[in-house]
């Protein structure tokens, strides 16, 4: 559904922020794009979209070229900025004016949406606070039914019952052939929501797996002492032991921590390139 | 489906551009016309007819209307609105071509009308203000007439030639300048204008000695003695400067501003 071939991406007079970066995302699942902050994510987001152009290479989505940015692709695809954007309107007129252009718009689930999200349909869209603009936003882009969903950092600005609905709402709404794309620093917003992880830093791609390769691949325990000869990604001293993240050769469950999981990566990108490369 | 041009679609994208930001676009040129009429007003009681027909319909019509132009395009201030804009489902082209009617039919097309209207309005009421039976009556009735919308009006015409090139320059400049795109566009226009100005004059000099001033295009001002002669340019010169300055330079402009858009990245 997205493929990315090579993608080299820079602004100029800087360096290079992505170099052959290749990936490629298949439908019916919810993507967490996890970096620090200034790592590309929305950099990312923006060329898969078509706001921002790649220097080499080559991004597919949906079958088309989002560089051309052509109604037909367009109406496939909504991305949601970090920051909002809402046009001094009300709810209906919003909905009345911005709505004809996606062809799967939903009024029936625009109004659900904004029920769930508790964001008040009186008065103008500008007079609402931040978190309602954002909550808004959301809802109207999950009443257009796109088959792609880029979402740059939707949690922020929500307040923390908001972040719950957001995550119940964001599984009610994916279906088979649909791909959703978060990209955020808050790691735990994400956590039980996605079920594919990809992490960036520096401009590389140092982790893409599902999350059931992570729980194959990777082991979260806390332990008193770290056994020898085990491959620690990461380790952290807590209250009750010492938290770690190892390779997982026994095959146990464990829960998946998603900011240790971050942590590990970024820190020991080497090794977890080991771990995941072997079958 | 059609990715170039769709009608419904236009239709539905220029009502929706019209009506998503009401202030900066209905709010603003109703600033515009009611800018003019009190304009025209203050003027025709201070100065006279002539300048208050000529004042308030170049800084309505042209001023105005800048601004206007530099609103059209104006979504690049944030990045949400910049990406909301680029990635709303329709063509580069139609997207263009709503700013375009917006700029160049619309806001035309209303302020000639309101203009046409003030103005009427104001010189019939100046006609039937004058005693008919005074001897200076013909005379007086003759000299304030409405302003003609014709090429052969001096006002007219130089307005139109300014109003298209100094929107089409606002409309490339919104595109260019993500902030306070109005007056940068207006600095550079300027600075280009200063720029043309000073080389046309220093390759007059070339040619002539004691150059007073020279116009590009139409003619060179020399010093002799206390007087200026004036030496103009060959007709071929003031009409090739002409034809740039109402058309191509204008149609320049503003197939860029189409070109910027489609390769604009926000």
């Amino acid at each position: 559904m997205i493929q990315l071939n090579n993608l080299s991406f820079g602004y100029p007079r800087k360096k290079l922020l992505y170099k052959n970066l290749s990936l490629n995302i298949q439908p019916g699942s919810v993507y967490g794009l996890l970096g620090k902050n200034g790592a590309g994510k929305s950099t990312l987001l923006k060329n898969m979209v078509g706001t921002l152009f790649p220097v080499e290479g080559e991004i597919i989505v949906n079958g088309m070229i989002p560089e051309k940015r052509l109604p037909s692709f367009l109406r496939t695809i909504y991305y949601i900025a970090e920051d909002v954007y809402v046009p001094p309107l009300t709810i209906k007129r919003y909905k009345d004016l911005f709505a004809p252009f996606y062809p799967e718009f939903s009024e029936e689930n625009f109004y659900k949406y904004l029920e769930v999200l508790e964001v008040s349909v009186d008065g103008k869209l500008n007079k609402l606070s931040f978190g309602q603009q954002k909550k808004f936003v959301i809802a109207f882009a999950l009443a257009c039914n796109t088959k792609v969903l880029l979402m740059d950092e939707p949690t922020n600005g929500l307040d923390i019952p908001s972040k719950t609905q957001f995550r119940k709402l964001i599984a009610a709404v994916m279906y088979d052939d649909r791909v959703i794309f978060i990209s955020t620093h808050q790691i735990r917003d994400l956590e039980n929501m996605i079920d594919h992880v990809i992490i960036v830093d520096n401009g590389d791609l140092l982790l893409h797996a599902s999350i059931a390769t992570i729980g194959e691949k990777l082991c979260f325990k806390t332990v008193s002492a770290i056994p020898e000869g085990t491959k620690v990604l990461y380790e952290e001293e807590m209250l009750k032991g010492t938290s770690v993240i190892m390779e997982n050769i026994d095959g146990e469950d464990s829960r998946l921590n998603l900011e240790q999981l971050f942590n590990g990566i970024t820190e020991n990108p080497a090794m977890a390139k080991e771990i995941f490369s072997t079958n | 489906m059609n990715d170039t041009f769709e009608f419904k679609r236009f239709a539905l994208l220029l009502k929706k551009t019209i009506f998503e930001r009401p202030m900066q676009l209905i709010g603003l040129t109703g600033l515009i016309l009611a800018a003019a009429l009190i304009l025209y007003s203050i003027v025709v009681y201070t100065v006279g007819w002539q300048a208050a027909q000529s004042i308030s319909f170049i800084w309505g019509f042209v001023g105005g209307g800048c601004f206007l132009s530099a609103a059209v395009f104006g979504y690049f201030n944030t990045n949400a609105s910049g990406s909301a804009y680029l990635t709303l489902p329709a063509s580069t082209f139609e997207k263009w071509l709503s700013g375009i009617i917006i700029a160049g039919v619309l806001f035309t097309g209303v302020f000639l009308l309101f203009y046409r209207l003030v103005d009427t309005t104001f010189v019939s009421a100046y006609h039937n203000s004058l005693d008919k039976n005074s001897t200076d009556y013909r005379k007086m009735f003759d000299a304030v007439a409405v302003l003609p919308y014709s090429n052969d009006n001096n006002v007219f015409r130089q307005s139109m030639a300014l109003y298209v090139n100094l929107a089409g320059a606002m409309l490339v400049g919104s595109l260019y300048f993500n902030r306070v795109s109005a007056i940068k566009v207006a600095l550079v226009y300027c600075g280009v204008i200063g720029i043309i100005y000073f080389l046309n004059m220093a390759l007059a000099t070339v040619f002539f000695n004691h150059v007073d001033q020279a116009n590009p295009f139409y003619n060179v001002f020399i010093k002799a003695g206390t007087g200026v002669g004036i030496i103009e340019l060959p007709s071929t010169a003031s009409k090739t400067g002409e034809l740039s300055a109402r058309f191509i330079i204008p149609a320049i402009l503003w197939l860029t501003a189409f070109v910027r858009l489609r390769e604009k990245e926000i």
